[in-house]
Formats: C-alpha cells, structure tokens, sequence
C-alpha cells in the first residue's frame, strides 16, 4: 500500500503581507497589492511598466534573529522565515525531525537577483579586488535552500530546482516523492523570489510585463482579450510534507493530501515564450486525472498558473480545454493576477482554496478572449473543492501539475 | 610609529558596518577582544569581507597569506598592521 | 552483496518499495569539455594527464588574482545548435553538443516516444556569461553613454537554459528540471534521473549539467580566495585553492530491460545514488565531512554494495585546503583502513571546476575509467599532503582491468553532498 504525502504547515510572504490570513484577504478582495517600482537607476523604459508586487514589510526578524540573518540576501530570509512559519503551524520544532530525516525542496528563478546585481556592479565599475565574499556567497541560486538547512538542521537532501514557473509544482512533486519514498520523513517545499529594480526594468525590457496604457492602469488581465503581460512579484511559500500516517500518529491537521503529479515539456516554445503544442500537454494531463478519483469532474478547481501573458494563457486554455474534452471546466482561479508572477507561485492560495476560502473576481478581467475562451473565477460563492488541480505551464517549453485534495 | 586611536575606531566601524553586525556599537569592540572564533566569533569569510573593506577604507592591499593570521586577531593588531602598511614607502595602492 | 533491506535509504521495515524494481543502465555518454568536444578528446586528454587549465579568453580578467582557467575552445564546435545566434548562450551549446553525442550513442531517437523521455539537468549559472555583457552595456546607456542592448540576449539567463535548449533541440516531451545545487548540481540530476527511470516516470532519462565561464563565478571565488594561481593540484600538499573549467556531459539512462529488448548495449550500471547536505556552514564543508561520508554511505546502500566493493574513487578534490580535508574524512570516515589501498584520483586536476556540470562530467570520466579498465591521473604536480591517507593516481593512469564499481562524488558549495556508484558492464569500443 503506498504511503501517502500530506502537507501540515504552511508559511507564506508577499506583497499581501505575512501569513496565510494575509492572504486570505487579498484573495477574496481580488486585489493586487502593487508598488511603484524604483526607477532611479536609469535602467527602465519611459513607457514602460512601473509595479510590482513588493513585500512591503520587509521587517522579519520575528522569524530570524538579526545576528543570523546579517549575511542572508533576502530571497535567503523569505525561505527561512516562511518556513519556520510552517514548522510552527505543523507543530514542529525543527528538531522534532531527524536532522537526516528532513530534506528541502526549494525552487526559484532568478536566484538571489540584488546580490547577483551588486558583485557584477563592483567587478565591472569598481574592479575584481572590490568584489566582496558576503554576495558570491549568497549569489549561488542554491543560496536560500543552503541557508534553510543550516537554520533548521536540515542535513537530508536539499534541492533548488530553477524551471520558472513550474519550479514550485515540481519542487513539492519532488519534496512529496521523497516523502513517500521513505528517503526523508519530512520535507520543507515551496518557491522564493525577490523582484529588484533591475529584474523588474530587464523583465519589462523583455516585453514580458503588462503595461499602462493612456487612462488605464497596468494591470495583469489573466485570460482577458486586452491581456499584455504579468506583474512581477516577490515572496515565499513553504509548505511542510510528511507522511499521512505519522501525522494522524502524532495528531498533526493535514491540510491536504499530495496527489497525482505531472510534468512535460513542449518543444514547440521558444526560449522565453510559451509554444502550441497543446495537443501532448493535454494528453499528459488527462492521462494522469483519468488516474484520479472521479477524473476530470472530481477536480472541484483549477488553480491556475496562468499570469496575463498574450500566449501563456492562451496555451494554459486550451490544455485544459483539451484535457477535459468540451466538458465545461470547474471553477478557474487565478491567484497570480492577485499575487504577481513568481514570488511563492500558486502553492499558498491552492491550499486555501481547498479549505474553503473565498476567491473574489478575478481582477483585470473584464471580456472573454474568443481565441482563448475560458473566463477565471466570476469571484461567485462556491462549496469547497474536494480536490484542485494545479497548473504551472512555464516559458521556454516546461510544463508541471499537481493534484491537492482535502485529506479529512 | 604607535598607531592612533583615530584607526582603531576606523577599524571598529568597518568591522560593524562591512559585517553587518547590527545593534552592535563600533565602541563596544574591545581594542584586544579576539575578532575569530572566539569574542565576536567570527568566521573565514567574515575575514574576507573584512579585508575588502579594510582595503577600500584604507587603500592597502592584503596579501592572502596575511589574511585571518596575528595581524587580525584583534582591532590592535589590525591597527598595527595597517598603520604599518601606511607607514612603508611607497606600499600605498600597489597592485598584486 | 547485502541480501537485507538497505540502509540509509529509510525504507520501513522489510517492504521493498515496489518503485525500486528497475535496474537502470547508462546506454550513452556525452561530453563538452576543455579538453575537447568529444568523449573521445575527453579520454585521451584525461588518460594522458593533461591539465588543460591555463590561460584564458573568454573575458577580462586584469584585475582578478587568478589569471587562469579551462576554456572549452569555441572555434571546434562540430556543428551549430539550432536557435538564434543571440538566444543561445554557450552553457546551451554545450549542453546541446553533449546531449546530442549521448543520444546518438545511445542509438536513440528521443522523437520516438518523446513524452516518456525526460531531462534531469545542472546548472549553476546558465547564460550569465551572456547576461553579464548585457548588462555592462545597459549600465553604460544608463550613463547616456551607449543605446540600450537588445533585450533578447537574455533569453536564456536563467540555470534551466541548457536544459531547456537540449529539450527544444531534440523534441523531448517528458519532464524537464534544472537542479541547482551549486557544484553538487550534475550528481544530484544524475540522481533524480535514476530515481525517475526506477520508479517509471520516464523510459529514457538525459542527465547531465552545463556551465560556462562566467565573471560573476570567476570574481567570486577570487573573492572567496579560494582560486589558485597555479592549476589546481588536488590533496597535495601545497594545494591552494581550485581552479575554473567550463562545460557540458549527459548520460542516457534507461532500465534494462528496455535497453537490452531494443538491442542497446549498456555501457555501466547506474547503481546507485544519494544525496545529503552539511547544514553547517555557507562556504565550508563540514571539516570531518560528515554529510559527505552519509552521502557515501546511502549511495553505497543504494547500490546494495559494501565499501570493499569500490575500486576507486572519482573524488570532488577541488584543491581547496577546506575541500580536499573534509572529502579525505569523508573516505576514512566509509573506508576505514582500506582508504589508505584506494585509488583516487580528481577529474578536476584536468578540467577544472565545472560547477553546475562537475558531477556529470566526472560520472562520464568515471565511466570511461571502468569501461577502459584504467583509473586516469592527475598531473604528477607536487608531494601528496602526508596529512591525507590516499592513494593518489598521478602522471600515469593505473591499470585496473578487473575495476568493476567506482565511486564518484561531489561536495558542493552551501553544504549540498551527492555520491553517484557505477558499475561497469560494457567494453571500451561501445564507449569510442
């Protein structure tokens, strides 16, 4: 009988703020939390996009004393702080796991971008000798899982997977794998990002952002006909995996239960944009909810991966549209156009929503795209979902999901 | 040539800033508190990045070898030892 | 061979987990390295000893400590990747060359069936090399000086670049991940891909990692000093730092059964893997390594092999004094007395450091080494350090005709350790 993964703890930081309440409220306010971003450098466009999702508050010394985070890039103190968070949720004082016994499956994708920028800005203005230790350190993009495992005494397998925005589902995939493998008891998963200045002008630069446009906001339109562009976003998520029966032994509450997992890749996509190779990436998915109770009509939501990008959400339709076969879709959440892209992906709100939480409508859009004909979430009340599906289809051809369902 | 007390606070200040060691007050390092292990227990790369500091501050340059040793075991002997790269002739600013 | 239950793997009680049941077998090999872009410069420039670390162009170095590194020679490139010029950096060409070699060797087509292959890759930097320039110029306009740089050079900057690109060039439709993990990021690809093909997630697994030379890792480990001035010279006695190489190896992994119902011949077993991180320090290993030594241990319970059944070691050996320490710990730590008989030798002594695609390049070499029956040197370049109780294979390859499983590892940067195990199956002309 195969054992089963479940998640106990969750921890999550973003421009909503610091935990899952937090976020609870932007998600049913269906409101970005947006700030300007600082332009001052010279490096960004005239007309080009101006916000971001930023964590505000980036005071988080309730998770990390000072003297231990005084050489941690951010993205470093995201990860750490998100997950003592979910260790405390799941009841867990780190040591409660065998320090061998506790692996970290972390993801991200730009790595730690502020540090990065500040070495390079020393080798090429100020010359090599300036190139201070404290960045290389932490410049590696395995920076924020190497100090998690230092923060909590994780000494068992410890992974930073960079696969854009399937990173997240493939590191919970991984983490809950090894879960039920018996090659860790506990695992710490989830996805960091920090949004910088620079990342933010060369992602715009990019022509990946949404943009303003005269007497309209910028504003990411997930699946809307007027679409143009995500909103970046930093944060963390990090959620605790163990098994099912050692929680329910040791009176820990399952959030929810790890299901069927996925992953592919479309070769058609260029190598920053999403392709049309619907057609095998819908096979793969229906073939792996045919294995799910109830298959496709026992999927009570999508939570969606989708950002607002012009082909992006064109590609998520239409695998879904493919994979259910003409079957009306469930309920289409879209945490991202809340959220931003990046920052701790879709893994927090997926959980939420499983327990019941309201999403309001989805904001940015307004009117049906008729080439990509779905609409997200209406923010109309709806029961709790027994099971979601995740999606994270990602630029450059990668293609992840993942089934969460409620394990009562 | 004894070195001033204006390095030793220099010294101090770096230490705190370049270390990130908030809350602590440049005046509170004792002038031969051990700086490794030890008294304010840092470590190797503290000493790198003090060293890059140090070298930015003062415009000397350290050699790897120097690095970590007597020469950094406490403020003094910082103080010394760049005092006495001050001193030497010629030695400001040389390259590798 | 140990008939119980492994260790070290947390398997519970006497159930053999069922994901288990696929021997997995490497069917291909591939490399891109400063010794050549071929598998067969590769073995040749290793077997002769040859360090290939010297100077090096790829970009500016006047002002660093260090004036040297292994460069793979760009001009050889047997025939262009397919992509705009400007969207593939050098991490992906590298990436694509090795691939393709792995496959072709395979004698595969990874369009037949492309959605039960998969890509488990390493990288550590992807197209920085190419984004640093960028930047350098967009910082210029900044100032007013220069018109900003197209922004499409950076469409391959981030660590899943060369996977990606390997993915897009051969029409592969199973699951694709770049693991970073700094220097441990080859091994522990090769280690989810023997995982993945064991538990049926795929048929066919590319492995492997990529980097490229690039400023941000060069200034950095100069910043560290940990860099050498001299080529490295792993567990000698005057060892004083490492130095870096660039570069790309795969691996074409598949059970079996499959393997030998479609005629392939298997060149080694994958027969083991693990993977463990020091939790202890940002920079350093652990100074008795500790998570090394576990690492070694549970790959060895995973291959279901004791310790006396390695014939040699394929080591990390950076040439850092922390490194070569704590690995040698490690060895002693497993290998007890016997340490001392082991053959060891470090790949790094020849190419450099290849960070992200390290552990996949010495899982190549340390294949070859048992399909050859040859442990490769390193250059016979000053006293092995009395303080460390190896055998070191220097200036001539030692002769191991009846080499059947080797060792190979990685220590990596932030703590992450990976130990892959190969047993040898096939003969040196299915390598050649």
């Amino acid at each position: 009988m195969r054992a089963e993964a479940v998640v106990t703890g969750l921890g999550t930081i973003g421009p909503f703020g610091q935990g899952r309440e937090a976020l609870a409220r932007a998600l049913a306010a269906g409101k970005p939390a947006v700030a300007e971003v600082d332009r001052r450098a010279g490096v960004h466009r005239e007309t080009g996009a101006r916000l971001a999702g930023l964590v505000r508050d980036r005071d988080l010394s309730r998770w990390i004393a000072p003297a231990a985070g005084r050489r941690m890039c951010f993205p470093s103190k995201l990860a750490v702080a998100a997950a003592r968070m979910a260790l405390a949720e799941a009841g867990l004082d780190a040591a409660d796991t065998g320090a061998s016994r506790l692996g970290v499956y972390l993801s991200t994708t730009f790595g730690a971008g502020l540090f990065t920028e500040l070495l390079l800005k020393q080798v090429f203005l100020e010359g090599a000798e300036t190139a201070q230790p404290f960045y290389f350190s932490e410049c590696v993009a395995n920076a924020p899982a190497a100090q998690l495992a230092i923060a909590v005494g994780a000494r068992g397998p410890n992974m930073m997977l960079t696969q854009r925005e399937s990173g997240p589902i493939l590191a919970v995939a991984r983490a809950a794998q090894a879960v039920r493998e018996g090659r860790v008891d506990r695992a710490l998963a989830g996805a960091v990002e920090e949004v910088t200045p620079l990342l933010h002008a060369l992602l715009d630069r990019f022509g990946a952002l949404a943009l303003p446009s005269s007497g309209r906001a910028e504003m990411p339109r997930p699946f809307d006909r007027r679409r143009d562009g995500f909103l970046a976003g930093e944060g963390a998520t990090v959620l605790v995996l163990e098994r099912e029966d050692a929680a329910r032994a040791r009176g820990a509450r399952a959030l929810a239960r790890i299901g069927w997992s996925g992953a592919g890749f479309d070769s058609t996509a260029g190598v920053s944009d999403w392709g049309d190779g619907h057609a095998p990436l819908a096979a793969a998915l229906r073939a792996g909810l045919d294995e799910v109770p109830g298959g496709v009509a026992g999927i009570g939501a999508v939570v969606s991966g989708a950002s607002g990008t012009r082909r992006g959400d064109l590609l998520e339709a239409r695998v879904l549209r493919a994979s259910w076969s003409g079957d009306p879709l469930p309920p289409l959440l879209v945490p991202k156009a809340v959220t931003g892209e990046y920052g701790g992906g879709i893994l927090a709100p997926a959980l939420l929503a499983l327990e019941g939480a309201s999403f309001g409508p989805t904001p940015g859009f307004a009117e049906i795209d008729p080439e990509v004909d779905v609409a997200p979430h209406s923010g109309a009340a709806q029961p709790a979902p027994e099971r979601v599906l995740l999606t994270g289809l990602a630029s450059g051809g990668g293609a992840a999901w993942l089934v969460l369902e409620r394990a009562s | 040539m004894s070195e001033s007390p204006a390095i030793r606070s220099r010294i101090k200040q770096v230490i705190v800033d370049a270390l990130h060691l908030e809350g602590l007050v440049p005046q509170e390092i004792g002038d031969d508190a051990p700086l490794f292990g030890e008294g304010l227990g840092l470590d190797s790369v503290d000493a790198l990045e003090l060293v890059v500091a140090l070298e930015k501050e003062f415009g000397v340059r350290i050699q790897s070898h120097e690095v970590g040793k007597e020469a950094f075991a406490s403020v003094s002997a910082l103080a010394a030892f760049i005092d006495g790269r001050l001193a030497a002739p010629g030695y400001r600013n040389a390259g590798s | 061979m140990d008939a119980s239950p492994p260790r070290g793997t947390g398997m519970p009680g006497a159930d053999r987990d069922p994901d288990r049941s696929r021997t997995v077998v490497v069917t291909g090999l591939g490399a891109v390295s400063p010794l050549g872009w071929s598998l067969e410069s590769l073995w040749e420039g290793l077997r002769a000893g040859r360090t290939a670390v010297g100077p090096f162009d790829r970009f500016d170095h006047t002002g660093h400590r260090t004036h040297i590194a292994a460069q793979v020679d760009l001009a050889l490139e047997p025939r262009r990747a397919r992509g705009k010029p400007r969207r593939i950096s050098a991490a992906d060409r590298f990436a694509v060359a090795a691939a393709r070699s792995a496959v072709a060797r395979a004698g595969l087509d990874p369009r037949d069936r492309c959605e039960r292959t998969g890509m488990y890759f390493g990288s550590t930097t992807g197209g920085m090399l190419e984004t640093e320039a960028y930047l350098s110029t967009l910082l210029a306009s900044a100032s007013g000086r220069l018109r900003p740089p197209a922004a499409s050079l950076l469409a391959s900057q981030q660590n899943n670049g060369p996977a990606d690109a390997v993915a897009r060039e051969l029409g592969i439709g199973g699951p694709v991940q770049t693991v970073s993990a700094a220097c441990a990021s080859g091994a522990m690809a090769i280690g989810d891909a023997i995982q993945a093909v064991r538990r049926g997630e795929v048929d066919v697994a590319i492995a492997g990692g990529s980097d490229a030379l690039c400023r941000l890792t060069y200034a950095g480990f100069n910043a560290l000093r940990a860099v050498d001035e001299r080529p490295c010279r792993p567990f000698r006695a005057d060892r004083a730092g490492l130095s870096l190489g660039e570069g790309a190896a795969a691996l074409v992994l598949e059970p079996l059964e499959r393997a030998m119902a479609r005629g392939a011949r298997p060149l080694a077993l994958a027969a083991g893997e693990a993977a463990t991180c020091d939790a202890h320090h940002m920079t350093s290993p652990h100074p008795e390594g500790h998570g090394a030594a576990a690492a070694i241990r549970a790959a060895l319970s995973d291959a279901r092999l004791d310790p006396e059944a390695i014939d040699f070691v394929n080591a990390h050996g950076t040439g850092t004094p922390l490194n070569d320490a704590a690995e040698c710990a490690a060895l002693v730590a497993v290998f007890g007395d016997r340490t001392a008989d082991l053959p060891v030798t470090s790949t790094k002594a020849l190419v450099g450091h290849l960070l992200g695609s390290a552990g996949a390049l010495e899982a190549v070499a340390t294949i070859l080494c048992l399909l050859h029956g040859e442990v490769h040197p390193m250059p016979d370049d000053g006293q092995p350090d009395p303080g460390l109780p190896l055998r070191l294979i220097l200036g001539r390859p030692l002769r191991l005709e009846r080499a059947r499983h080797a060792l190979s590892t990685s220590l990596g940067f932030g703590g992450a350790n990976a130990a892959l195990v190969f047993t040898r199956l096939g003969d040196p002309d299915l390598a050649g």
